[in-house]
């Protein structure tokens, strides 16, 4: 007996049932499409930009990255290690008398097209990274042009994103852009770059459960196959193995959308790929674990639109919870694949073990209790 | 066939009980059955059918029954035996959607399932085609989709499948339940027919008793006991005179009047079939029936008219399960 007659009949089922396919491909088709559509070029994009610090610590002029001139760190950061940003001019205006002077001189760099934005450090700069209170970071953008407006907004991530990683910065970054008097609101484009975190781990696993959650209740001959020598082990084996391939083949479209429409992803595209992977496997075992406790296909799909409203829910993402219950939260995945997506894409760190380790350790969880669900349910041909 | 397979013990069964919690559901029950043998399980629902087959299919765990069992002269008591003997017997359950996935043609069907008991493609499809071949399986229909087959087709191709991996023994649940009426003979000569030619031992559990034309032996089961294994032919010879029976058509019909026929010397049994019509079984036949009548007449019952004719299976287990009702009922 090998598995693998059983593998191809898995995907023989998958290939038939088209509903479920286009939910899976489609709904991330279509939402790459419309966020990509909105969020416009991305990392592609380049800007000048003038820099104004006013922190207080004066300068010694050298840029060595222990010094206590987080100022310097950053405006160095913006010259030389940033794609997105170079800088064209830096002020230093610890004075108000020197500043007005600076925001007068960017100003008009700006209105000539000299710079695309100019940033303010304020005065407690250096201080706010010393003493780990999230440093105020405030931009300046030529509000006539929207489509920079927007994609400034998710760009200036990246030398935020590579200053806190050059000074092990734990907290995060407050930033302000004053004088937004343009059409779009100063919130809108923020909203969508925070909100593909969740919405692709809730797409992810809603549709890689909803094509798992019929797999074992919806299969009439199954209790048939085994009266052949196949085993309940190698029944789910060959299940969570073809379910697992086309989930990866929905990793890669996403992933091959993302990369194209650029995506704003400050860290690496491989372990964007990576995490998409691992949560959509967490999503196919709770399928799985549906499909075996589930006597009817009735009874899988309401389980299905329960967990997803509770997996939603109480994810920590939406509402806050009381104290008492707010442990319930490490025993959902999108608590865990929401911030490894935001991690990656809008913070620039490398993909986080400790989500990885808590999304696997979901997944077997489900798998093992759909395993023993499967192993005592009665069966009857 | 060679005298040694004519022989050779396929099914063996001795003292099996089985119990589920207190419930006793098979109260000690033996038999043993011969390569190519068409057993024939009858018994009204309930009576304990599919629970010795799922005993013999290693369905049901060892913790529920006591005895001796061998299947291929394996026992399904010990787990490691299973595969084996499951690689060994062939299943037809009752619903086509329970062994055919309807999304696949009939040959990827036999692909899904021969792949299963390790046999290759081409192996599995030489014997699909043998196998559709006896069926009368129309060979422009093995390549298209199982949804457009007709229920008869369908359940032809469910009963290959039982037998692509040419199994010894091939058990079936009620395989003329749900189909049409005149298609029940057709289903019961296919199952002899592949029974003839592959010479494989058959199960078949049925409620249907005309499907004792086509078995060797037969088991009555009732609430869980065996009542006969045997020979159908044999067990209606049993009968009073060899189960010669008289049936009467009787004008007002009453069980007044079945009481009268009742106290007559020869009478044996009588069962009524139907409104006005009754059978009755005597011994002594021949010299009992023309007493019976000049009997019947003195009491004033009317004959409408009468007939002879030989019992039935059907007859047989009425009566073997009457007989069982009243043992019952003197006991109470
Ligand atoms: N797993 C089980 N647990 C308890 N009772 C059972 C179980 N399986 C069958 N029975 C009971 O055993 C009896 C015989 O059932 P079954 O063998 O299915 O009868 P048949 O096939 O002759 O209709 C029935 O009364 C049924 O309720
Ligand atoms: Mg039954």
């Amino acid at each position: 007996m090998n598995i693998t007659g059983l593998i191809r009949k898995e995907f023989g089922r998958i290939k038939s049932d088209k509903r479920t396919l286009i939910l899976l491909f489609f709904i991330p088709f279509i939402l790459i499409l419309i966020f990509g559509l909105t969020t416009g070029g991305g990392p592609t994009a380049f800007f000048n930009a003038a820099i104004i610090s006013r922190d207080e610590i004066s300068c010694k002029g050298d840029f060595s990255s222990d010094s206590d001139e987080y100022d310097q760190i950053f405006i160095s950061i913006v010259e030389n290690n940033c794609s997105a940003f170079g800088l064209y001019k830096s002020f230093n205006s610890t004075n108000e008398l020197e500043y007005n002077y600076s925001i007068e001189a960017c100003k008009e760099l700006l209105k000539n097209e000299l710079i695309d934005v100019f940033i303010v450090l304020p005065a407690n700069f250096s201080e706010s990274v010393k003493n780990e209170v999230d440093p105020v970071l405030i931009y300046y953008v030529d509000g006539s042009d929207l489509n920079a407006v927007n994609s400034i907004e998710v760009a200036i991530q990246e030398p935020i994103a590579l200053f806190r990683i050059e000074t092990d910065l734990l907290t995060n970054f407050t930033t302000m852009a004053p004088y937004m008097e343009f059409d779009v609101p100063f919130w809108e484009s923020q909203i969508l770059n925070y909100a593909i975190p969740i919405l692709l781990s809730m797409i992810i696993i809603g549709t890689t459960m909803n094509l798992t959650s019929l797999s074992i209740v919806a299969e009439g001959p199954l209790p048939r196959m085994l009266l052949t020598p196949a085993a309940k082990n190698e029944v789910i084996a060959s299940k969570l193995i073809a379910y697992s391939v086309i989930m990866v083949l929905q990793s890669t479209e996403i992933f091959v959308m993302t990369a194209f429409f650029g995506l704003y992803c400050l860290g690496s595209l491989f372990d964007f790929y990576l995490s998409l992977i691992v949560i959509g496997f967490c999503g196919i075992s709770m399928g799985l674990f549906i499909s075996a406790i589930s006597t009817t296909e009735q009874a899988a799909n309401q389980l299905y639109i329960m967990m997803f409203i509770i997996i939603t829910l109480f994810s920590g993402q939406f509402i806050s919870l009381a104290p008492e219950i707010r442990p319930i939260i490490y025993f959902l995945p999108l608590s865990h694949a929401t911030p490894l997506i935001t991690e990656i894409t809008l913070k620039g760190f490398s993909i986080n073990l400790k989500y990885v380790l808590s999304l696997g350790l979901i997944s077997l969880i489900f798998i093992s209790l759909a395993y023993i669900a499967y192993r005592f349910k009665k069966v009857e041909v | 066939m060679s005298s040694y397979n004519a022989v050779k013990i396929m099914v063996d069964v001795q003292n099996l009980n089985v119990a589920f919690g207190n419930k006793k559901i098979i109260h000690d029950v033996s038999f043993s059955v011969k390569k190519g043998e068409i057993i024939g399980m009858f018994g009204i629902s309930g009576a304990g059918k599919t629970t010795i087959i799922r005993v013999l299919t290693c369905q049901i765990e060892k913790k529920n029954w006591t005895g001796n069992v061998k299947v291929s002269d394996l026992t399904p008591a010990k787990k490691k035996n299973h595969s084996k003997i499951l690689a060994n017997i062939g299943y037809v359950p009752q619903l086509e959607t329970l062994n055919l996935y309807f999304d696949f043609k009939p040959m990827v069907n036999v692909d899904v399932f021969a792949s299963n008991y390790g046999m290759n493609k081409k192996e599995a499809k030489e014997i699909a085609r043998s196998l559709f071949t006896i069926l009368d399986i129309p060979e422009d229909t093995w390549d298209k989709s199982l949804k457009k087959m007709s229920g008869g087709e369908k359940k032809r191709v469910s009963m290959a499948l039982g037998l692509i991996h040419r199994p010894e023994i091939l058990f079936l649940d009620e395989p003329t339940t749900g189909v049409d009426a005149s298609k029940r003979y057709d289903i019961l000569s296919y199952l002899k027919k592949l029974n003839r030619q592959l010479n494989t031992t058959m199960f078949i559990i049925t409620h249907d008793l005309e499907a004792a034309l086509i078995c060797d032996k037969v088991a009555i089961l009732r609430e869980g006991k065996l009542l006969e294994f045997e020979v159908p032919q044999k067990l209606i010879l049993s009968l009073p005179s060899e189960g010669l029976v008289v049936r009467f058509i009787i004008e007002g019909l009453n069980n007044d009047k079945i009481n009268i026929i009742k106290k007559f010397v020869s009478v044996q049994k009588i069962i009524r079939v139907g409104n006005e019509m009754l059978e009755v079984l005597m011994n002594n036949f021949e010299e009992s029936l023309p007493k019976l009548i000049q009997y019947m007449m003195e009491k004033g019952i009317k004959i409408n008219s009468m007939s002879r004719d030989v019992a039935t299976f059907r007859r047989y287990f009425q009566l073997r399960i009457q007989e069982e009702e009243e043992k019952e009922k003197i006991l109470m």
